[in-house]
């Protein structure tokens, strides 16, 4: 399987609750549709969070691992 | 797509309780991030969050500091109503932080009927 291109990356380590989930927002903003953020966040609140915000905003989480003690998400913009 | 969702936040605690002064703060934000109309509601001493300098001096315990917090709800368009008399009686009208508006009970009575859920803390 091809590696998903990433559009941009987001270093969200160290900020706590619910600062990944503003900064990821606000980042997205700027995306075109379509595009792939890559968020890094060390808040394990991430875990939950993060699907319950692209839930809600409709926008797609393509994965999620941990890497080293860091969670790695991989997510795609919605069509406006 | 669905109407608009909007969640009222009321926040009756101050500075002397970090944390539930911040739990408000960081619904706040996680609904503005989620594309939410926020309006945060400050009665008691909640009001003491929004005078200028006090949400630098507020941090709970795992959670983001609260002037970060304050910053991105304003940020991203959440709505600062205040109770007119709790400023009042503190002494505080002309010491608000940007974009703080002093209200009465009705507005805030009608910024709940109008919202989607309303949050008391």
């Amino acid at each position: 399987m091809a590696a998903t291109q990433i559009d941009q990356e987001l270093d969200a380590r160290g900020l706590l609750c619910p600062m990944p989930i503003v900064k990821t927002a606000k980042a997205m903003k700027e995306l075109p549709a379509g595009a792939v953020l890559k968020l890094l966040a060390t808040d394990r609140g991430s875990i939950t969070d993060v699907p319950a915000w692209t839930g809600t905003t409709g926008n797609e989480l393509l994965e999620w691992h941990e890497e080293d003690g860091t969670l790695v998400f991989l997510i795609r913009k919605a069509a406006d | 797509m669905p109407d608009q969702e909007k969640l009222v936040i009321m926040v009756t605690h101050g500075p002397d309780d970090p944390e539930l002064a911040t739990i408000p703060f960081a619904m706040a934000g996680a609904a503005v991030a989620s594309d939410v109309d926020v309006v945060m509601g400050f009665q008691g001493d909640g009001c003491r969050l929004v005078q200028k300098g006090v949400a630098e001096t507020v941090t709970a315990p795992d959670f983001a500091p609260l002037a970060g917090l304050l910053d991105s709800v304003r940020e991203f368009g959440g709505k600062l109503l205040v109770c007119a008399p709790c400023v009042k009686s503190r002494g505080i009208e002309e010491e608000l932080v940007e974009g703080a508006e002093v209200c009465a009970a009705a507005r805030f009575v009608a910024e709940i009927t109008s919202a989607t859920s309303t949050l008391v803390y």
